[in-house]
Parts: C-alpha cells; sequence; structure tokens
C-alpha cells in the first residue's frame, strides 16, 4: 500500500516542524456535563423531561403506548420477538396486527416498530440502539413511530458515563436524540425525515 | 478590479443575502444560549476542545497507526488515499468488488471535497444524496454552500421548482410536504442499493470507531439495508480515546445546531454483528490525506483541529453579505478562507490567495470556534505568505512607504499638519477607484492632524513633558 | 486579544501612546485621555517621536514593513512605564499582534518589542484593572449605548468601560444587540470591500437606533469614525465619542 507509507512519511516529515507536540490534557469529565438537565427527582425524570423536551415520548406504562399507538390510527406493525408476548394481546384487541419478522419487500407498512433499547441517557434524553439490542435495525429506522423499550436498568446518567460504558463487542452503536429531524429548507424545523417521525420510549420496570 | 467576494457580494440577490444573514444571526443567538444555559464556562470547555485536538494532531502519526490498528481488529478493512485521485479510485475498486451498482450517500465534506458523486456516475454508478439539502443540491446540480445547512442559500419557491421538474410532485413550497416527497423518493434509493458511503465526524484510536452524526438519520438508513459501508474520513478526525468524545460531541452539537446532541448519533467499528439481521457485512474506512500532511507542517497547523460545525461561517459578517458560494471553494466562510488556500498545496495557493484577505479579523469566528482555533491569526500568515510569495490579490496596498513615514518621527510629524490640506480638497476626486466608492458611503472626520501636540504644548496642565 | 491573563506594568507615572487616527483626526479623544489619567492621579509622558502601531501594515500581510513600525514604537517608549492607550485595536496590536508577527524571531530582533505587551494597556482597562478604580465621579443625564470593538474581544475594556461609565450619576448603559458583530471599519477592509463594510456598518447602526441612545461610545475611535462616516451619509447621524471622552466631560 504506496498511499499509507506515503502519508506516514509525510505526517512524520511534517511533525519535525512541529514544537515538540502538545499534551493530551487531563480533565475532569464531569466539566463535561450539562448540570441544568439533571435537576429533576431521579434518572427517569430527568430522563423523561429531556427527552420531551426533543419532542421524545416518555412514557411508563404500557396503557400509554397502547392509546398512542390507537390515536395515530395504525394497523400494522413490527415487534421484537422477545417483546411480542407482552405486546400482542393488548394491540390485538384493539385490532393492531403485530409481526415478528422484517420483510423487506414490505418496508413501507410497518407504521411503527418496537424494539429494546439498549440504555438511555437522562442527560440528554438519548435512547441507546445496539446490534445486539435491536432485533432489526430496519425495524427501528423505516417505521414513522419507533417503541425502544427501555430496563429501568440501563439508564445511565450523563453522556460521558454512556461513553465509559461502551461494550468493547458491539460494533455498532446508535444513540437517538429525539425522532429524526431536519432545518433544512429555510431553517424551518421538520420531523421525521428518513427515520421515525415519533420516538418513543416505554419504560420497564 | 475589486476583490471576488466584494464582486459576488454585490451580485448577491438580497433575498438570498438576507436568508443566509438571518439564518446566521438565529444560530449564533441559539448557540450562545445553549451553551451559556448548560455550562458554566464555555470558553473553557472550547479551549479543552482544542488542546486535545492539537495534541491528537501533534502525534497524529502514532494515532493514525492506533486507529488502523484498532479498526483493522474490529473487523473494518483500513484504506488509505494520499488524495482526490487516489480515494476516488480506492471507493471505485471496493464498489466494483462487491458488484456494487447504487450507492447511498449522507452528508460528507470529505467526498464533497474529494466530488466523488460525478466521478461514480461517470463510471455508472447511480449516487443517490440522501441529506435532503444535499439531495436538492444534487438535483439542482448545485454545489452547498454551507458546512451544516447546505441549501442555506435557497427559497422554498426554488425546491418547489425542481421537485415539480424532477417528478417529485406538483408544485408545492410546504416545507412538510417537500420533506414527506424526499422522504418517500429516498427510501426507495436506501433500499436498492448495494452500498452506504458516509464520512466521519471523528474517529477515536483508542476504540478505532468512528462517529458519525446526522439529524436525518440518513446516516443510519445509508447502513441498515446494505451490503457494503465505506466511510471517507480525514486523517486529521482522530482523538485518542472514547471519553474524549464527551468533549466533541457535547460542543459539535451545540455549536453547530444548538442541540445537546445530533439526534442519531452512531459509533460503528466494524460491520454487523452476526445476530443482527440488517447491516452491512464489510466495512471500510479510507483515510483521506489530500493535503493535511503537508498543513501539518505549516504554520497554519492548527486548522487541522477543526470539527466541521459551522459556528464561525454563521457568525461572520463576511459571509453574511457574501454567501457561501462566494468563496469558489468547497469550504465557504472563515473555514474556507483558512483551508481552501492550504489544501490545494502550492499550486493552487495564488488562486486563493485573496480569501484570506475577505476579512475585516473581527475575530468573532474565534470566539465562537468549538476548538478554539485562532482563526484570524491564520488569515494574517496567509496574508503575509501571499505577500512574501509576491501574489497579488485585488485590492493590496503597497505599505512600504507607510512604514518609511511612521519610522521618520519627523517626516511623521510634517505629513500630520501639512496633511490638513485634506480638509480643502473635494473628497469625491479621491484618486483611487476604491477610496473614491468608500467615500461614495462615507464621510470623512474633519482632519485635525498636530492639534493634540499643539494642545499639549501650550496647556496649563501638569502633564510631565510640558 | 486574550489581554486579561497578562501580568502587566501598573504605575502612576504613564507614558501615553495617542495612535494616529487621534494625532490626525481626534485631538480630542487623545486630551481627554490626559485628563482623565490625571484625574486617577497618573503624571503622563508623551513621547513626541511616536508614530503608530503598526497595524495598517501588518493588516496587510506586510509583516516586514509592521515589524520596522513595531521596532520603532518599542523604541520611542523604551523603558518600563504602563503604556496607555485610547484604542482597544492599537493595544491589541500590541497585546497580541507583535507576537504572531515576531512568532519565530529571536529575542535580539525583536529590539524591545516584547516589552511593549508587558506594558501596555487600553486606558479604561488600565482604570479599572491597572488602577483599581471602580467609580466616576460627575453627573450626566444620558443614555449611553456601548459599542464593543472587535479588537477588545476577550480583554478586560468591555467590562471596564461598563463599570466607569455605570457608576457616572445618571448615566444609562444601553447593551446594542447582536454586539459581537463588527462594524465593517477593518481598516484596508472597508477599503477592498466596500460594499460588504457597509452592508456591515449599516446593519450595526441599525441595532444602535433601535436602542434610542442619545449617544453612542466605544473604546475605539476607528469604529466610531466608520459608523459616524456612514450614518451622516445616511442622515441619521447621533453624537458619538470615545469613553474616554464622557469621563472628561463627567470631571465638568
Ligand atoms: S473552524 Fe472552528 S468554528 Fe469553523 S467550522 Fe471549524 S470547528 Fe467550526
Amino acid at each position: 500500500m504506496p498511499d499509507r507509507d506515503a502519508i506516514f512519511k509525510r505526517v512524520r516529515t511534517s511533525l519535525l516542524q512541529s514544537s515538540g507536540g502538545a499534551p493530551l490534557p487531563d480533565y475532569d469529565p464531569s466539566a463535561l456535563v450539562a448540570k441544568p438537565r439533571l435537576t429533576g427527582a431521579g434518572l427517569w425524570e430527568n430522563f423523561a423531561q429531556n427527552f420531551g423536551a426533543v419532542s421524545g415520548r416518555p412514557m411508563t406504562e404500557l396503557g400509554e403506548v397502547v392509546s398512542f399507538l390507537k390515536s395515530e390510527g395504525v394497523s400494522y406493525g413490527y415487534c421484537d420477538l422477545a417483546l411480542c408476548e407482552r405486546f400482542e394481546t393488548v394491540l390485538d384487541e384493539i385490532g393492531i396486527e403485530i409481526v415478528s419478522t422484517y420483510d423487506r419487500e414490505r418496508y413501507d407498512d410497518y407504521q411503527f416498530g418496537i424494539t429494546r433499547a439498549a440504555g438511555a441517557i437522562a442527560e440528554t434524553g438519548t435512547v441507546i440502539l445496539t446490534d445486539s439490542s435491536t432485533s432489526d435495525r430496519l425495524g427501528a429506522l423505516t417505521p414513522w413511530i419507533h417503541i425502544a423499550v427501555l430496563p429501568e436498568a440501563c439508564l445511565i446518567e450523563t453522556v460521558g458515563e454512556a461513553l465509559a460504558s461502551f461494550d468493547p463487542d458491539e460494533t455498532t452503536i446508535i444513540w437517538a436524540t429525539g425522532p429524526s429531524k431536519t432545518a433544512d429548507i429555510e431553517g424551518i424545523l421538520i420531523e421525521g425525515v428518513h427515520g421515525p417521525g415519533e420516538q418513543v420510549c416505554l419504560l420497564m420496570l | 478590479m475589486p476583490n471576488p467576494i466584494e464582486q459576488y457580494a454585490r451580485d448577491l440577490s438580497e433575498e438570498t443575502r438576507e436568508a443566509v444573514r438571518k439564518s446566521g444571526a438565529l444560530t449564533t443567538g441559539q448557540r450562545v444560549e445553549i451553551l451559556q444555559k448548560d455550562y458554566e464556562d464555555p470558553d473553557a470547555l472550547r479551549r479543552l476542545a482544542g488542546e486535545i485536538k492539537q495534541h491528537t494532531i501533534d502525534h497524529l502519526d502514532s494515532y493514525l497507526e492506533q486507529a488502523e490498528a484498532s479498526l483493522t481488529k474490529a473487523g473494518a478493512k483500513v484504506h488509505f488515499a494520499s488524495d482526490a485521485d487516489s480515494a476516488r479510485q480506492c471507493v471505485l475498486g471496493i464498489l466494483q468488488q462487491s458488484d456494487v451498482q447504487r450507492v447511498v450517500k449522507s452528508k460528507s465534506m470529505a467526498t464533497e471535497e474529494i466530488h466523488l458523486n460525478p466521478f461514480l456516475e461517470k463510471q455508472g454508478i447511480e449516487t443517490v444524496e440522501t441529506d435532503l439539502g444535499e439531495f436538492i443540491i444534487q438535483i439542482d446540480e448545485d454545489t452547498p454552500s454551507h458546512i451544516v445547512r447546505p441549501i442555506i442559500h435557497k427559497k422554498r419557491e426554488e425546491v418547489a421548482e425542481s421537485f415539480e421538474k424532477h417528478g417529485l410532485g406538483d408544485y408545492n413550497t410546504d416545507p412538510e410536504t417537500i420533506t414527506r416527497r424526499a422522504r418517500v423518493h429516498l427510501r426507495e434509493k436506501y433500499m436498492q442499493s448495494g452500498a452506504g458511503i458516509t464520512g466521519g465526524n471523528f474517529v477515536s484510536a483508542e476504540s478505532g470507531r468512528i462517529v458519525l452524526v446526522t439529524n436525518e438519520g440518513n446516516a443510519r438508513f445509508s447502513m441498515a439495508p446494505n451490503k457494503v459501508h465505506i466511510a471517507v474520513i480525514g486523517i486529521e478526525k482522530i482523538v485518542p480515546r472514547d471519553r474524549d468524545l464527551a468533549v466533541f460531541l457535547n460542543l459539535l452539537a451545540r455549536s453547530a445546531t444548538a442541540q445537546q446532541l445530533t439526534v442519531y448519533t452512531q459509533f460503528i467499528k466494524g460491520p454487523r454483528m452476526p445476530s443482527q439481521p440488517s447491516g452491512p457485512e464489510e466495512m471500510h474506512v479510507v483515510f483521506l490525506d489530500n493535503g493535511r500532511s503537508q498543513i501539518l507542517g505549516e504554520s497554519c497547523r492548527e486548522i487541522l483541529r477543526c470539527i466541521r460545525c459551522g459556528a464561525c461561517q454563521n457568525v461572520c459578517p463576511v459571509y453574511r453579505h457574501a454567501s457561501g458560494h462566494a468563496y469558489r471553494a468547497v469550504y465557504g466562510g472563515p473555514i474556507g478562507a483558512v483551508l481552501s488556500p492550504l489544501l490545494g498545496g502550492k499550486a493552487s495557493f495564488p488562486e486563493y490567495a485573496d480569501l484570506p484577505k475577505a476579512s475585516s479579523l473581527c475575530g468573532a469566528c474565534r470566539e465562537v470556534c468549538p476548538v478554539d482555533i485562532p482563526i484570524p491569526d491564520m488569515l494574517l500568515k496567509l496574508r503575509h505568505k501571499g505577500k512574501k510569495q509576491g501574489v497579488s490579490t485585488p485590492g493590496s496596498f503597497p505599505m512600504a512607504p507607510f512604514a518609511t513615514l511612521a519610522t521618520s518621527p519627523t517626516a511623521w510629524r510634517t505629513a500630520m499638519t501639512a496633511a490638513r490640506a485634506m480638509n480643502y480638497l473635494p473628497m469625491k476626486l479621491a484618486p483611487i477607484k476604491p477610496l473614491r466608492d468608500w467615500l461614495g458611503d462615507r464621510t470623512l472626520p474633519k482632519w485635525r492632524g498636530g492639534d493634540f501636540r499643539r494642545w499639549l504644548k501650550t496647556r496649563k496642565g501638569n502633564n510631565a513633558d510640558a | 486579544m486574550a489581554t486579561q491573563s497578562i501580568e502587566r506594568a501598573v504605575n502612576t507615572e504613564v507614558q501615553l501612546m495617542m495612535t494616529c487616527l487621534c494625532d490626525a483626526f481626534y485631538a480630542g479623544v487623545a486630551e481627554a485621555t490626559v485628563r482623565v489619567l490625571e484625574a486617577a492621579g497618573c503624571r503622563v509622558h508623551v513621547p513626541e517621536d511616536q508614530t503608530c502601531c503598526g497595524q495598517p501594515a501588518f493588516n496587510g500581510g506586510d509583516f516586514e514593513s509592521s515589524r520596522k513600525i513595531a521596532q520603532h514604537t518599542a523604541k520611542v517608549f523604551s523603558g518600563d512605564l504602563p503604556i496607555i492607550v485610547p484604542s482597544g485595536s492599537c493595544a491589541a496590536m500590541h497585546l497580541h499582534g507583535n507576537g504572531l508577527q515576531f512568532e519565530n524571531a529571536p529575542d535580539e530582533g525583536q529590539m524591545g518589542v516584547r516589552s511593549l505587551a508587558k506594558r501596555t494597556w487600553e486606558v479604561c482597562d488600565f482604570l479599572v484593572h491597572g488602577l483599581g478604580k471602580t467609580t466616576w465621579p460627575g453627573r450626566l443625564d444620558r443614555r449611553v449605548a456601548i459599542h464593543d470593538s472587535c479588537h477588545t474581544r476577550g480583554s478586560g475594556t468591555g467590562a471596564a468601560m461598563r463599570t466607569l461609565l455605570g457608576s457616572i450619576a445618571g448615566v444609562e448603559l444601553l447593551e446594542i444587540g447582536q454586539a459581537e458583530q463588527c462594524c465593517g471599519f477593518g481598516g484596508t477592509f472597508s477599503v477592498t470591500f466596500p460594499h460588504i463594510s457597509t452592508g456591515m456598518g449599516t446593519l450595526k447602526l441599525d441595532e444602535v437606533h433601535a436602542k434610542r441612545p442619545d449617544m453612542l461610545v466605544s473604546g475605539d475611535m476607528s469604529c466610531l469614525m466608520h459608523l459616524n462616516g456612514l450614518a451622516e451619509n445616511q442622515e441619521r447621524a447621533l453624537p458619538h465619542c470615545h469613553a474616554v471622552e464622557v469621563l472628561a466631560e463627567a470631571l465638568g
């Protein structure tokens, strides 16, 4: 690989010109915490507050999710197999069907997707998705509504702690902070561009 | 001949100027607000970020090596490209090997820089930009005019027209309708393509994770349905450790769009996990040099700290008046005025040597830069470089006569008094064209050369030298 | 620019650097500076051979010329007395610009230039952060809009100016919108980029007038010269003066 060697050679030659090099500063990670965002009663309360501020919908009862889906008028969605048991009956009762295999051919038909979250960050209202927690990336991405089911124990307080707790085996970690959005046209905020337009997080006790 | 940026600003429609100015003013205000709301001392964080980045580029050889090793260990393939051509060939080679005919791309300044899209199209590979703004740029055959908001220069009416022209629906100026139409059109593209090409905002040397941020979710979507993921990333994008990302992610989102975090922030260090049904089976990282290693050896090396947040563009009064296209290159505004003359090496320096002059050196850019780049200092250094190399740019003034006067006190004092004559000259007849333009809009105060010196001598006060 | 952190000489015996702009146009500002410094208990020396800080050449990238001027200035202002300047811009040249243009020069080549950075103060910054003045006598019933000049970013001048002016009985300070925006002068910038410069100045004047001040005050006459020059042409001139002129007026 001639380019590799050439680049390293040029980099090293150039570095000879610089004055020795600045040291890596030591710093206190707590300086990076947005403390005013963490003044609530507990982790979930803080998360809910910040998640709501980015148009997310924090929920703690299964019933809330059910009535939200009902109000959105949906009838068909994708659901992680591991969560099907929990949702199947209640949704079936109001005529909403869920399937646990994501069929790429039908990507436009899923009106909602229910998957597991690997964690959440209270400070920023962020839902963490990983390859091993998400049953199918597309199921969490293509439907208009995404419902992330969050085990309470997976709540993390700060961005710094979330980074420190990265599982080295996970090749793909996604932080989703609210629904997908854009302000490209005249700076006007539109939610729901490529990914979900509604982001729900259901706390699982 | 006026400076090209001045000329561009003159010709710019009032509408576009207003759009750019308004957006700049709004985002500048929101940036300050969120930083002050969340942090006691945001400036300390900017300095910290600058120090970490400076440290990294000062040790780029070892961090780059470490990043390469970490990525390889995690199952990604790492490539290196010396220049734009080499990078394009590298990407093409990967695509051909996997027999990819269609590609979706998520917004990346590095691929803009190497003009990847037209190249791939020429090779018969359909290449679709998926960021809404970049998509509109692509169908309009336009170029982005802002790092973060590529179509800041466009009105919704123009977008409505192009959508109609390209069969994406009837004429409709409602941004929500436009966005929904793009959503429908582009998801088909995502699902039918073979590879997703992205940039990379950061690379952690420690873990090899590349960090990609988008608000729209298009980078996520460019990968999820595809077999191949290619990330083209400048070699300067490295940070030492995962934990340092807290510094940069917090500052990037707040500086760019006044958010705590960008909506989709992804950390990727290899292909999908075996248990995961969707996602790339191959991950390629192409580290792009394209002039960066040269800049590293020059006196403006701090510019390599840049994390492409666009805050300097938003705050810059010249950018606000002239718009990004005035800078004639991929990067506009203060960052472009420094980067463009440097990126192409010696050969293209003269072509862009006028850009560093397009600044009142007001320093607003430095004040907002999340990595504390002393941009005004670099503009000065580049002006000096231009002067030393004898590159003449429109609107340069010979300063040697002034220096002679300013180092000859007697002559100086005489000139101060003699120039009183100026009070009697009709100013509109000023001999130099630019000076005439200047005086067309302004009135000069009365010349009072030497008055203070006389006052000192005659007053009864107690000044020490009288 | 970042002048706050520098330890600088303090003394009640000072040297005044009047600036070329005051030498040529604004004698009143230089006079006011002398009166104000004297009222604060200083003895003021005004070296005769002073000319300019060299910034016009420096900004043009002609460091060869501007270094010569800086060396001349260093010679004229030798010694160890504080150098007081009624301009944040010229002060910044001493505090920051010289460091940049002599970045790689050995000490000998600088001929005392480095010492300028250890002694130079913008006048308001000196009164408050050097001499420790926090109040100013007198009374003026006036609504005063403050324009922070770009070269005082990160320095003590802005706070000092507000402390002093705000302590004068009757003065009401007005903060103008988008204060971080430049007035558009920038020396030769305004000549090379007249259209952009006029646009910048016009926006600044809009912000100033929006506050309906009785007068516009700044620590740099260059900004005020530019803004007033534009305002007169746009038929919306308003009284304007240097902060030290207000202080001097308050003295009576
Ligand atoms: S130079 Fe600084 S402010 Fe400008 S884009 Fe880069 S990081 Fe942002």
